[in-house]
């Protein structure tokens, strides 16, 4: 048992077996497929969210396997970090199973959650997933940072500093990261919330342009997190471990952000199941992450909010809930635009699934994150309702009413709704919803409230819970 | 199965199309072999066998009927059927089969691999020569590539909006260095649009993989 594997990592990745990166691809599709047969198994289209603890547990051994068989991929070194069984299960169960997320009135602890547990979601927002205009951005995330129900903040993405294009590994990447970490502290504090954990700066993709983010008196600060990705699938570099063991080294939360793509190497809903449990291996083992991004998405549409996407989350979840301490989110991505009651539908199917299924809430990437300014505070609003009305649901409740926000959501998929973005939507003055995206917003959950979800009633009850186990 | 060309019997035509969805080259290449003996034209083997096998494969994946794993080996079962009758074409001292030769590659920063991986199996799939340069390449790397590989299609791809402005920049290399004209300059990937293509003045833009195929075909003919 070790506390810090870095010079274990690297040591192997030196000195691992070499292998040609499609290879390794090849590889892993092939004993993907060997471990969805041998551990049966089965996507059903009509059982989104499966009450069947064996099936979790079954996933998880064969995510278990597929990890320590292949190993990691290391890009930097076309070598493979490989670890013994025994490694890799010590490792998971020393990972943490609680985390405190900011500082002072602010501080939330986001736990493990068990399978239908009645311990409420930890609910974070912001545009993460989704790019934002520099005019726009801080306003977007004051909208999110005011909204009560909303525990988390991610800084976000913007493709520009001072109108000009942020160049990766320039002078300007730096400035962005840094800018965008001082309008989230900004937002925060405008919000009265100063201390409310920020999970990432999205804007750089070095290493240097990361850490630039980190600002104790403006930008972020140990009580934050930084994303360390994954390549898919299994895959990661030197930068990205650089970014970690930084990270480590200061104390800070380190967040696991994995991408399995569904249809990708891993093939169908099962098969993409295995390759995200095992990632999850990958982010306690290689990163030592705080917490886990489930950001699973079709390769066909940037998003998870279909069967395929909803099963896995459900079914990865169960298999985490029941066999690790680990803590780990949703990523929500949806194919319709902001300002649309399907995207609304899309974000509810999969709150309600996650919930149920041991998962906390990280939401919302609007139109899969190609559109700019797709993100306000009002669907994190909605997210957060429908995870707390969600707590008291069985498995087999969550699956009839995830059923039932397929139906309005499904047909359209193909041809989604590009909605509008967040200037259109909300009063850029007193940054509110404007009427029409209230509207949309009231009517759907209505209807959420007639199909039997306490839309009311359950964010009252989560907040009275989450004292409880904050305390 | 596809419409058989009446000079290949069925039950060839049959089994080499098993072969290319299962993935299985060393057959395929067999029964490729098989079908040259029996007088088939190479070319005939590409345009009536090889590209509509192949295309139906790439439709099956855009439709999730199949997964990336299954397009990729049939891919590559098709790559070396391709470079058997490239090779046996040369020998023969005949044109080659190739529509044309397209250099592929993620720009600059960028470190995705999956979604040009997909365009390099359809492009292959469909009888083009593409080089593929991998990830954050920079831009004197694909000018460097279009000379030395006599390229006729150069493909940016970018993935994230924070690499958009490397394709920019790669465009513009071309235009500063009088070579602009020589290629068909096309830009793919997640954070592109046809309006940023309009915007840079690249010569088109693909929003998938089947789309890149249809717009170098456009371009070639």
């Amino acid at each position: 048992m070790r506390s810090n594997w870095f010079p274990t990592l690297v040591e192997r990745s030196e000195n691992g077996p070499y292998m040609k990166e499609s290879d390794y691809d090849l590889a892993l599709a092939r004993k993907v497929v060997e471990l969805v047969r041998k551990h049966g198994l089965r996507f059903d289209p009509q059982v989104i969210v499966p009450s069947d603890d064996e099936l979790a547990d079954r996933l998880y051994q064969a995510g278990l396997e597929l990890f320590v068989e292949l190993g990691v991929y290391n890009q930097s070194t076309e070598r493979r970090i490989l670890f013994t069984r025994q490694e890799v299960e010590e490792a998971v169960a020393c990972a943490p199973g609680a985390v405190v997320l900011g500082a002072g009135r602010q501080a939330c602890v986001m736990r493990h959650r068990e399978v239908e547990s009645r311990q409420p979601c930890i609910v974070h927002s912001g545009p993460t997933g989704t790019p934002c205009s520099e005019r726009y951005h801080p306003l977007i995330l004051l909208s999110c940072a005011r909204e009560p129900l909303v525990d988390c903040l991610g800084a976000g993405s913007v493709s520009t500093f001072q109108g000009r294009p942020v160049i990766p590994g320039s002078p300007l990447e730096l400035l962005a990261s840094r800018q965008a970490a001082v309008d989230a502290r900004q937002a925060l504090r405008l919000a009265g919330r100063p201390g409310m954990h920020i999970n990432d700066v999205a804007v750089p993709l070095t290493c240097a342009g990361k850490l630039a983010a980190i600002d104790p008196e403006d930008g972020l600060r140990p009580t934050d997190a930084l994303l360390v990705a994954q390549l898919p699938e299994l895959k990661t570099n030197y930068d990205q471990l650089s970014r970690a063991a930084f990270l480590q080294s200061i104390g800070m939360h380190v967040v696991d952000l994995m991408t399995p793509l569904v249809g990708g190497m891993g093939g169908g809903a099962e098969g993409t199941a295995v390759v995200t449990v095992a990632s999850h291996v990958l982010g306690v083992i290689c990163y030592d992450s705080a917490y886990h991004d489930m950001g699973h998405m079709s390769l066909r549409w940037s998003h998870n909010t279909d069967r395929l996407g909803l099963w896995i989350y459900a079914c990865v979840g169960q298999a985490l809930a029941r066999n690790t301490p680990l803590v780990t989110t949703n990523a929500i991505y949806t194919r319709n635009g902001l300002g649309t009651p399907a995207v609304l539908w899309e974000v509810a199917a999969s709150a309600i699934a996650c919930t149920v299924s041991g998962v906390h809430q990280m939401g919302v990437g609007a139109t899969g994150g190609s559109q700019t300014d797709h993100t306000s505070g009002l669907e994190a609003r909605f997210n957060a309702e429908v995870a707390h009305a969600s707590l008291p649901l069985s498995r087999e409740q969550a699956n009839r009413l995830v059923l039932e926000c397929l139906q309005r959501y499904e047909a359209n998929l193909e041809q989604p709704d590009p909605g509008r973005p967040f200037s259109q939507i909300y009063d850029l003055d007193s940054v509110e919803p404007g009427q029409e995206w209230l509207d949309c917003y009231r009517r759907v959950r209505e209807e959420l409230i007639g199909l039997g979800l306490d839309m009311d009633g359950g964010w009252r009850a989560a907040r009275r819970m989450l004292s409880q186990f904050t305390a | 199965m596809s419409s058989v060309p009446a000079s290949i019997p069925p039950d060839l035509y049959s089994r080499f199309e098993q072969a290319l969805r299962a993935g299985e080259a060393d057959s395929a290449e067999s029964l490729a072999r098989q079908m040259l003996d029996i007088g088939i034209d190479p070319n005939t083997l590409v345009q009536g066998a090889l590209v509509p096998i192949l295309t139906e494969v790439g439709q099956q994946f855009q439709d999730f009927h199949i997964y990336l794993p299954e397009l990729m080996m049939a891919g590559d079962a098709a790559s070396r059927v391709t470079a058997l009758l490239e090779q046996l074409t040369l020998q023969a001292g005949q044109a080659p089969l190739a529509r044309g030769t397209v250099v592929i590659g993620q720009v600059e920063g960028d470190i995705h691999d999956i979604g040009r991986s997909i365009v390099r199996t359809l492009l292959a799939s469909h009888a083009f020569r593409v080089v593929d340069l991998g990830h954050d390449v920079p831009a004197s790397a694909f000018l460097e590539a279009a000379q030395k590989e006599r390229a006729d299609i150069v493909g940016l791809s970018a993935l994230m909006t924070t690499t958009l402005p490397a394709q920019r920049r790669t465009l513009r290399l071309f235009e500063e260095v009088g070579q602009r004209q020589r290629y068909k300059i096309i830009i793919g990937g997640g954070a592109a649009s046809q309006s940023w293509a309009d915007e840079i003045h690249a010569d088109g833009y693909a929003a998938d993989a089947a789309a890149a195929v249809e717009l170098c075909k456009q371009l070639i003919a």
